[in-house]
């Protein structure tokens, strides 16, 4: 087992995908063999070291963390896309920004970065963990090309902003947003849970089939194919809340947020599975 | 050996396993727990007829239940998977989901596992939600108090049924006044339950009976009523009372350690407060595979 440390040299002149940079697949190589690893920057075919200063992290960290390798990415930029993509185990700490489809088609591990993602997080997500200490772009958690289901499991927690269309597609699987969020969140949403904490676009949760979509504030307008069920208890609440409480240390206020609120049942166009929960008590 | 003035006889009890599985029910306020455990644990003293033995295990503080109310623990213990299974989504079904404001969780994670929620769903009518968190799938069923919420399954453990000791006393008021102290004492002891009405059991039996039809009939060696009636009493002549009390546990250690808690807080009374003899029920070892030695026990 081993693990690398990239720090890149400058951004970037173009868009550069580093789906090939996973835990997995750097597992038990050396410094030397990953800084070969090709990578394609625009119509250039470049090596990861043309790119990152490539620093093997040594084994001794790696052994107090287990038996899973990691990838720290310094001075990361919003042209590095991709990253992440298919990782199953490990982890991924990016300081900087991330680009766009981060976390595509993760399966397991955990991602963390300390900036700003594009768009595309979690796209077709089965598993893991991304958490994004400040904001996000455009569909997040969405399906992949030609898929007609977003992430099906797995977690994104995002303490920023999300942009427009978050969740859409969703299958399975949970998106927090401590920020606010753009419009369409949760548009035809197919099952999951959406929680965001701060301000919502237009047309929250429209075509939406089953899920929840759980929001602090009032959203500005709610598609009139949602009926209300009025003020109510929401039982579940609580157990959502301590759950995402205790899973993670920087909700942790969450248990102190009650269960009441206005359901918003909908799209009634779609089947009427899916609800809107506005918290009345946070 | 004496304990406190109160003879240990050699013996020992003989136990059987089980299957077992711990629910935890929690309420609006733990007054409504406890009315929900209460209804499940009800008739459920003994496999021969109830088809299943359960009690509750202890109270649960809201920072301990999953929804962050108050709750109960309860264990279940019936002789097969399927049994116990069948026993659960009656007692659920009936005794918790009934109850105003309950919900239902596993108190024990682990495979195998039998339907819980997944069974209980059906009775949402189409308008039930699933809802996977942690890894962990729960069944919102919409019910006329609220929203019931329910987890999907819960594990099933290898158990220990049938751990007992016998309290034989001067009369029934002082074997009554000690075996309740044996109970709250055992009570305290995690992993283990008391199945019978208040932990205490009146009517000990044996296996067998001299009617074909019957699979257990009254412990006679042990009726004060039929000394110098059957040739086997094993009570003497200072013996008024006998009661017994029999633990279920989900390991060997649970069962050791009710014992011996139950046994010392009995003694406690000694002989002059009517307590003479503890002792204990098996079929001369052929039959369970677990023995409890009474003196080992409390050495």
């Amino acid at each position: 087992m081993s693990g690398i440390v990239l720090t890149l040299k400058k951004r970037p002149s173009q868009f550069v995908d580093l789906p090939g940079l996973t835990p997995e697949a750097i597992a038990g190589r050396s410094a030397q063999d990953i800084a070969g690893e090709p990578l394609q920057l625009g119509r250039r075919k470049v090596t990861v070291a043309d790119l990152f200063e490539v620093e093997d992290r040594g084994e001794r960290e790696i052994a107090v963390r287990g038996e899973e390798s990691e990838i720290t990415l310094r001075r990361s930029s919003d042209r590095l896309c991709a990253i992440g993509t298919s990782m199953s185990e490990g982890r991924i700490e990016v300081h900087g920004s991330a680009g766009d489809y981060l976390g595509r088609g993760m399966r397991g591990g955990h991602i963390r970065v300390r900036g700003s993602a594009g768009h595309c997080v979690g796209q077709g997500m089965q598993g893991g963990l991304i958490e994004v200490s400040k904001d996000i772009g455009d569909f997040a958690g969405g399906a992949l090309l030609g898929a007609t289901e977003g992430m099906n499991e797995g977690t994104i927690l995002v303490s920023g902003n999300a942009g427009h269309r978050a969740g859409d597609r969703m299958r399975r699987g949970m998106l927090v947003v401590k920020g606010g969020a753009g419009d369409y969140l949760g548009s035809r949403m197919k099952g999951g849970t959406i929680v965001v904490l701060g301000p919502t676009g237009r047309s929250v949760g429209l075509g939406m089939r089953r899920g929840t979509i759980v929001l602090a504030e009032r959203p500005v307008e709610v598609p009139a194919t949602f009926h209300t069920s009025g003020k109510l208890k929401m039982e579940f609440l609580r157990l959502l809340f301590r759950e995402l409480g205790r899973s993670f240390r920087s909700l942790a206020f969450l248990r102190t947020y009650g269960p009441l609120s206005e359901r918003l049942i909908g799209d009634l166009s779609a089947g009427g599975k899916g609800e809107v929960l506005v918290l009345l008590s946070s | 050996m004496k304990v406190n003035g109160v003879y240990i006889d050699d013996t020992f009890a003989e136990a059987f396993p089980m299957k077992a599985t711990r629910i935890i029910i929690t309420g609006m306020t733990l007054k409504w727990a406890y009315r929900a455990a209460n209804s499940l644990i009800g008739f459920a003293s003994s496999v021969i007829a109830c088809g299943c033995e359960a009690d509750i295990e202890c109270e649960l503080d809201p920072e301990e239940t999953p929804d962050g109310r108050p709750g109960i623990a309860v264990i279940v213990f019936a002789m097969s998977t399927k049994q116990l299974a069948d026993q659960i989504l009656k007692r659920v079904g009936q005794s918790v989901m009934t109850t105003a404001t309950s919900a239902c969780f596993s108190g024990l994670r682990c495979e195998p596992s039998i339907k819980l929620g997944q069974a209980l769903r059906f009775f949402g009518d189409g308008y039930q939600i699933s809802k996977k968190l942690n890894g962990v799938r729960y069944w919102r069923i919409p019910v006329m108090h609220g929203e019931f919420v329910c987890e999907e399954k819960t594990g099933v453990a290898d158990a220990i049924g049938g751990g007992n000791f016998l309290v034989l006393a001067k009369t029934s008021r002082h074997a009554l006044a000690a075996c309740e102290k044996g109970v709250l004492a055992i009570r305290k002891v995690p992993r283990a339950v008391t199945s019978f009405p208040a932990g205490i059991v009146g009517s000990g039996s044996k296996v067998g009976s001299k009617y074909k039809f019957m699979k257990a009939s009254t412990n006679h060696p042990y009726c004060p009523t039929l000394k110098g009636r059957v040739p086997d009493t094993d009570v003497g002549p200072e013996i008024g009372s006998v009661l017994e009390i029999v633990i279920d546990g989900l390991d060997e250690e649970a069962i050791r350690e009710s014992m011996r808690a139950g046994i010392e807080a009995v003694c406690r009374f000694g002989p002059e407060k009517g307590i003479y003899r503890i002792s204990a029920g098996n079929y001369g070892g052929k039959l369970g595979p677990y023995h409890f030695h009474l003196r080992q026990i409390l050495a």
